[in-house]
């Protein structure tokens, strides 16, 4: 059977090629719902160009794993003591589909608004359960067949083993578990270096951007002898390693320019306050329903609530729509929490009595994700950390939020009793202790 | 109790397991504190509620290894390499500070993360890696016998020899027991 080879043009990766077969995947309904959920959620309000979508993302992710695939798998780049968890030449075909597959569903389950009100409105499993949800549906099942595909391994791949042994007693050979590094890695995965090059495109925070050339061409199956462990793991030969402290300093000024911008946070929490009251029994589960829900649903609702004022949920409509969202009132910061280390919690707490909580609102936030410890082959042949070798990668400092907001209504008043009252508050409960 | 654990009393349990580690002469990388955790939960119920599965040598949790970027992010403790073992965990003033502010709170614990340090903390990552995805199968495998648990053991990371694999399920065994007269 012929296949044709497709192309979209993108601004990150130039051009994202598929054959006929990933066409059709792309053609279904629950691919192309990826075109109406945001990549960054209410994100643009704030940078205006951040309208891009998990569709285009999708491919991306698919574009990249396929070039690390075919990087990894190169017989001049295989370690010798991982051979022999690569596949022979006729099966690598399969997984070299199976790995392209699974990184263009990896967000397929993806709720409206990406990771917004995830923990609130979806069951434990999150977007990832309805991912693998939808890729065992009868939707895909007729092109599994017809590609030859087993759906497990496209959802162990797609998913990975942190979130998928939440809910399946599914277990990974060595193979499939560096083969869903290869997507979801903190350190090397294709999703994260597509989605810092896209957002930082888009948002045109520049910081953001990484040579992921370099990197990828350097990739490597490796053992972890620096474990003195054999077992296998994606790593980089030595030339990378510029490379990965380049992609990890991106996510650090990513998350503290866009991510946690705080007014990006506080729409998040309005959002959320939304969607709480929009769905009051949590999202539907049943996948013909989910499926139904993009952005555009639910921004009719905000605009319906924000114009209707007898509307229970008009004032979070109206915080979204008419940029009344809360104020920052207060950011934490080492000089308060060297006086108390629960600085931000006293002073939510006294606000909370002094102005009520309904004009109050927390958030506190950490990045998720450990020390990026991955293995490097050093030019004598040697195995050793990333960090033992990289003092950059030691040092970039873990981001967190740490914000209190206040409606606009009491924001003036909040901010001059802050300031009379912030020192008494956090040494009061010094000497309480 | 454990379940209700907040973030500060979670915080007090691992730097304890580090002061505790590092008296028994381990250098404290996080694989250390990782199966720390898990034998603590494990053996003891002591669950600040962090959810372990499979992984890279044996047990890990996900939300552990999150928990000790926020305590870095507290300045709690700092990660340093240290030649030629890898990074270790540093407890740093503040740490001190929060520990002694939980003093109380940590007495309750304090024979538990004892025994915990004593039996691990002169362990090098491999040995941890084998007796912790033993006590992890040993777990998921309840009454099945040493060599139907080594050979699961086996399937499951077979960097892991049948020969280690029955060496360590033992240790497990008797390690659980010891557990109980704690």
């Amino acid at each position: 059977m012929t296949s044709e080879i497709h192309e979209f043009c993108d601004p990150i990766h130039t051009f994202i090629r598929l054959d006929s077969d990933e066409r059709k995947i792309v053609d279904l309904y629950p691919f192309q719902r990826l075109r109406n959920i945001c990549q960054l959620a209410l994100c643009y309000l704030i940078f205006p160009g951040a309208t891009h979508k998990r569709f285009e993302h999708s491919l991306g992710v698919m574009e990249l794993a396929g070039r690390v695939f075919d990087v990894i798998t190169n017989p001049f780049n295989i370690h010798s003591k991982v051979k022999k968890i690569v596949p022979k030449k006729k099966e690598l075909e399969y997984w070299r589909r199976v790995l392209r597959v699974a990184a263009l569903c990896h967000d397929i389950g993806h709720s409206p608004f990406s990771h917004t009100a995830e923990s609130d409105l979806l069951k434990e499993g999150g977007h990832e359960l309805m991912t693998v949800k939808i890729i065992k549906s009868n939707i895909f099942k007729k092109i599994w067949k017809e590609l030859k595909l087993k759906s497990d391994d496209i959802v162990k791949i797609a998913v990975g083993q942190e979130k998928i042994q939440k809910f399946s007693d599914l277990k990974f050979s060595d193979w499939e578990a560096v083969l869903s590094e290869v997507i979801i890695d903190d350190a090397l995965g294709v999703d994260r270096m597509d989605y810092l090059l896209r957002d930082s495109y888009y948002t045109g925070v520049v910081s953001g951007r990484f040579d992921h050339f370099r990197l990828i061409d350097t990739i490597r199956i490796l053992p972890r002898e620096d474990y003195n462990s054999g077992e296998p793991a994606l790593g980089v030969e030595e030339g990378g390693l510029r490379c990965v402290e380049a992609l990890l300093l991106a996510r650090y000024f990513m998350y503290s320019q866009v991510y946690f911008h705080h007014v990006r946070r506080i729409y998040d929490l309005h959002l959320k306050d939304f969607l709480k009251s929009l769905f009051p029994n949590m999202m539907p589960d049943k996948i013909n329903e989910y499926l139904k829900l993009t952005d555009n649903e639910i921004l009719v609702e905000i605009y319906k609530a924000s114009r209707d004022n007898n509307n229970s949920s008009y004032k979070e409509a109206c915080r979204i729509v008419k940029r009344e969202h809360y104020k920052l009132l207060y950011k934490g910061n080492r000089e308060d929490e060297e006086i108390s280390i629960n600085a931000l919690t006293l002073i939510f707490d006294e606000a909370c009595k002094k102005f009520g909580k309904e004009n109050l609102r927390f958030d506190e936030r950490y990045i998720k994700g450990g020390k990026e410890d991955l293995p490097v082959l050093i030019k004598d042949g040697r195995i050793m950390s990333a960090l033992m070798c990289s003092k950059v990668l030691n040092d970039i400092p873990p981001v967190k939020t740490n914000y209190i907001f206040a409606s606009r209504d009491i924001y003036s008043k909040a901010e001059k009793w802050l300031d009379v009252n912030r020192k008494k508050i956090l040494n009061k409960n010094k000497k309480d202790r | 109790m454990e379940d209700c654990m907040n973030r500060f009393e979670r915080s007090t349990i691992i730097l304890s397991l580090i002061e505790e580690l590092r008296k028994k002469g381990s250098w404290c990388g996080d694989t250390h504190i990782q199966k720390a955790v898990f034998f603590l939960q494990e053996l003891f119920g002591v669950s600040a509620g962090f959810g372990f599965i499979l992984y890279k040598h044996g047990p890990f949790s996900f939300d552990l290894r999150t928990e000790i970027r926020a305590m870095q992010a507290d300045r709690f403790l700092t990660l340093e390499p240290t030649p030629p073992y890898g990074v270790s965990l540093n407890r740093i003033k503040k740490g001190e500070d929060l520990m002694r502010d939980f003093s109380d709170f940590l007495n309750a614990y304090d024979i538990q993360i004892g025994f915990v340090a004593e039996k691990i903390g002169d362990m090098w990552v491999s040995n941890l890696e084998k007796l912790s995805t033993a006590l992890y199968v040993t777990r998921e495998q309840q009454k099945k016998d040493v060599e139907f648990r080594a050979k699961y053991m086996h399937d499951l990371k077979p960097h892991i020899t049948l020969t280690d694999a029955r060496s360590f399920i033992k240790k497990i065994d008797v390690l659980v027991e010891e557990s109980k007269t704690v």
